[in-house]
């Protein structure tokens, strides 16, 4: 192949995104024009460009069959919907990370499920809280405190800690929390099964139902009515508890929601339990 | 809306330069050195090493040891990029089912989640085979046990494909628009209809607004068709597909209609 024909191919497989991406003009009239049809004037407001630069754009867009104009007013075609719409998804998926670089930046993502990678936008309005050297267990406590306001917890525990377990059992054993729902990996369940106290107290209770998976868990997912709360592990295999992220709005929960949906579609990587566990139910959708 | 000038440069720099999302989306596949890369894309040494370094220098890629890793977070930028990249080529692979067709009935997560119809096939109608879609999408219904369905006008057959999926012991529900719930109903020979009613295998639910969309779930498929923004229903071509993710897709965007109803 020749230098031409490789960048040709390069061309065609990226096909699309340099075009409207690369121009600031092109995506900002797009999404100005999302939000409502508009005329040249209230474009060259919005906008504070030059008419000549606007209606460049404007016939730019017109030409690929985004945006047409009808009388005085420039719209989206049914084209320029569907892909600006996928473009503020973009944008919103590229803030949702953006916010919170430090976490995303520093973690193994391997344990988000890709379906849900590409939905991160429903976190934008996550809180990332860490762990400062004058109070180590920032992150540790602010989760607990949340904890102890849901009355319906599901949570994806990938790691044994007793530190977890306990607060757990503390909250079972008071009346607000009727219901805990616990996904763990194999390993985890045996140790858990193993701790007379965590046995009695956990898998026997009545409140609880676990579900156990063969696979190794990369990710503490923890979700109810009241919040959704996220953290993950190092790079090099370690946890973290020293940063999470902690959102409160619908969007985030119904990204967690999701987990469930495409654990439910792996039923097979489930193992089976003496316990009598029942369904990963879906009371939260609701 | 305002875009921020962190992400704008972010994308920017990404997007502009297709070698760069070569050499990220090789990486990702497999950690590697420039040598590596060049044999791998065929792109010369220099073209790579050059762009290599800018990617470092932004912080998509760290060096360990001898090989170039993707930064988890630019991985994650390259999925949600290839995403828009994939509805990118739903819109244009799909053009004509598109241009000048009304998506006011999809709910906006369908949209957003428009490359979970990837695979679909789409079917127009030919000067010699006018009933394709038609007979594509009685087909599909002639066969399941299931069907569920958002039917916006009554065709004459209708009332004997459902006939045959309820007396196989199937289930039919249906959203029909307000003006063909009535003349559907009484099309469907009374007893199957009673008795299913009864046992639950027949829901009908009657959309109050106009309805502008069709779409069949079966057992094992789905089709979509839409109406021209001139307000005409178009006939002549469906999208259909027996991919999982169009088939979750489908069933989503009928639970949305159904709210539709409620509401």
């Amino acid at each position: 192949m020749t230098s031409i024909e490789i960048k040709q191919g390069l061309t065609e497989e990226f096909s699309g995104i340099k075009y409207i991406l690369t121009s600031g003009m092109r995506s900002r009239l797009l999404l100005a024009i999302y939000e409502s049809p508009k005329n040249l004037e209230e474009l060259r407001t919005e906008l504070k460009k030059p008419s000549a630069t606007i209606l460049h754009g404007l016939k730019e867009l017109e030409n690929i069959n985004l945006v047409r104009k009808v009388q005085k007013s420039y719209e989206l075609t049914s084209n320029g919907f569907l892909l600006t719409v996928n473009m503020v998804k973009l944008i919103d998926n590229w803030y949702s990370l953006s916010k919170s670089k430090i976490f995303w930046n520093n973690h193994d993502l391997s344990g988000i499920p890709d379906e849900l990678l590409k939905d991160i936008y429903l976190l934008k309005d996550a809180e990332y809280i860490h762990s400062t050297t004058s109070d180590l267990s920032n992150a540790f406590n602010t989760y607990i405190n949340l904890l102890s306001t849901s009355e319906e917890l599901r949570i994806i525990m990938p790691i044994y800690s007793e530190n977890h377990l306990k607060h757990l059992i503390k909250l079972l054993n008071r009346k607000r929390l009727v219901k805990l729902e616990l996904l763990v990996s194999e390993e985890i369940y045996d140790s858990i099964k193993e701790n007379d106290l965590f046995n009695k107290k956990i898998l026997q209770n009545k409140k609880v139902q676990i579900k156990c998976v063969k696979e190794e868990l990369k990710i503490f997912l923890t979700y109810c009515k009241e919040f959704v709360s996220l953290s993950l592990f190092f790079n090099d295999g370690h946890y973290d508890d020293s940063q999470i992220l902690i959102a409160k709005d619908e969007n985030a929960l119904k990204w967690a929601l999701n987990i469930d949906r495409i654990y439910k579609e792996k039923e097979e990587n489930y193992v089976k339990l003496q316990t009598g566990s029942s369904n990963f139910n879906e009371h939260l959708e609701h | 809306m305002y875009i921020h000038n962190d992400i704008d440069d972010d994308i920017k720099f990404l997007a502009k330069s297709e070698i760069r999302l070569k050499i990220l989306n090789e990486l990702y596949k497999k950690p590697n050195d420039v040598r590596g890369l060049v044999k791998q894309t065929d792109i010369t040494y220099s073209s790579v090493s050059s762009n290599v370094i800018k990617l470092e220098k932004n912080n998509h890629i760290k060096k360990i040891k001898n090989n170039y890793y993707v930064n988890p977070m630019t991985e994650v930028y390259l999925k949600t990029l290839m995403d828009f990249k994939n509805s990118v080529q739903m819109v244009n692979d799909y053009e004509s089912f598109w241009d000048k067709h009304d998506l006011n009935q999809l709910s906006i997560n369908s949209i957003r989640r428009i490359t979970d119809l990837k695979d679909s096939e789409l079917i127009e109608t030919t000067p010699i085979d006018i009933y394709k879609t038609h007979n594509t999408i009685k087909n599909q219904i002639s066969v399941s046990n299931c069907v569920k369905g958002v039917f916006p006008y009554l065709h004459p057959d209708y009332p004997g494909l459902i006939e045959e999926v309820l007396q196989n012991e199937g289930s039919v529900e249906l959203i029909v628009s307000k003006s063909i719930f009535k003349e559907l109903m009484l099309r469907i020979n009374d007893n199957i209809r009673k008795n299913a009613i009864k046992e639950q295998k027949l829901k009908v639910y009657r959309f109050k607004k106009d309805l502008n969309l069709y779409l069949t779930i079966c057992d094992e498929s789905m089709s979509l068709g839409l109406f021209k923004t001139d307000g005409s229903f178009d006939q002549n071509r469906i999208l259909i597909s027996d991919n999982p993710k169009s088939y979750s897709w489908a069933e989503d965007l009928f639970e949305y209609v159904k709210n539709e109803v409620r509401a």
